[in-house]
């Protein structure tokens, strides 16, 4: 089985999964270097002890780039909190997705109101849509039930909708 | 969930992450560039002792003035190779091919980068040599 995937392999492997794993990284850390750090870590960590392992290669991905996240936030504990607003704040402008061929407008204001979404609910929206998984893996992936991630997802969007429609009608 | 829903949840799907950059691929890379076989150390132990008697061979040729005393630690010292790494930071499949038997098979062209570092454990001088190369594979190709 360990060699089931040829070591060069990664190369695609990053690519495929790089995009989604850098999204879902950024909601668990205060900045895109942060975001880039725990991708690597995670990766490396996957490639080089867990690829061999059943299962679904996107969740065993997003389990190993979670926990560099928090292996990250307790090695950063100790950094002053105003730092740490001012480092999210950035974060929380720099674009984290690309509209398919125009319609940037709409992909900022989505952006925007996805930010302003309660944590929870935004990390369950982004490991939904853009990391693929279900709401059982999810659930596995948080530690909650399959009907808790279910309604977040729902409340999610619903509060999207809300957003998006408020800003169509006064923008 | 209602038809509004559905139409956003498409919506979102349709926006693409942000690819990571190409310096992350790159650190990637360098950590999972796979270390050089201990096999090869003899071949690589052999370069500065070459280097060294080349040295040694010029200067004795030339008979100049007695040498100053770091050189002279320098011509005295020992190196010896500490590390050996190869990172690979390109692979490209190049396509089919057909061998000269006929068989299918596919070119691979891998670039790496080999670092050699020598230490003198007298005084803890380094040297790293680093020397680009590609390596080209036949794999051969099984249809079933």
């Amino acid at each position: 089985m360990e060699d089931f995937f040829k070591h060069e392999d990664w190369h695609h492997w990053f690519e495929r999964y790089g995009p989604k794993l850098l999204l879902c990284a950024r909601q668990w850390t205060r900045s895109l270097a942060d975001a880039e750090d725990v991708v690597q870590e995670g990766f490396v960590r996957y490639w080089r002890h867990q690829r061999g392992l059943p299962g679904e290669p996107m969740a065993l991905l997003v389990t190993s780039v979670r926990r560099a996240a928090f292996d990250l936030a307790r090695r950063e504990s100790r950094r002053a909190v105003r730092e740490e607003s001012a480092e999210t704040d950035r974060a929380r402008l720099e674009p984290a997705l690309v509209a398919p061929v125009e319609g940037d407008e709409r992909r900022a204001a989505i952006e925007a109101a996805l930010a302003r979404l309660p944590e929870e609910q935004r990390e369950v929206l982004v490991l939904k849509i853009w990391g693929e998984l279900t709401f059982e893996q999810i659930a596995a992936q948080l530690e909650v039930s399959p009907n808790t991630v279910a309604s977040r997802y729902r409340y999610a969007l619903g509060a999207l909708r809300k957003e998006m429609t408020a800003n169509h009608c006064h923008g | 969930m209602d038809e509004e829903l559905l139409k956003l949840e498409a919506e979102l799907k349709s926006l693409r992450p942000i690819a990571p950059a190409s310096e992350l691929r790159a650190r990637v890379a360098r950590e999972l560039a796979p270390v050089a076989r201990a096999g090869a150390w003899w071949w690589w132990s052999a370069v500065p002792a070459a280097a060294a008697l080349a040295i040694a061979l010029v200067l004795a040729g030339r008979k100049e003035p007695p040498v100053s005393e770091g050189l002279a630690a320098a011509q005295g010292a020992t190196f010896r190779p500490v590390a050996a790494e190869k990172v690979l930071y390109a692979a490209a499949d190049e396509g089919p091919v057909t061998l000269a038997d006929g068989t299918a098979a596919r070119r691979v062209r891998s670039s790496y980068v080999d670092t050699i570092t020598w230490k003198n454990p007298k005084t803890n001088a380094s040297l790293r040599w680093s020397v680009p190369r590609d390596e080209v594979r036949v794999v051969p190709v099984s249809f079933q």
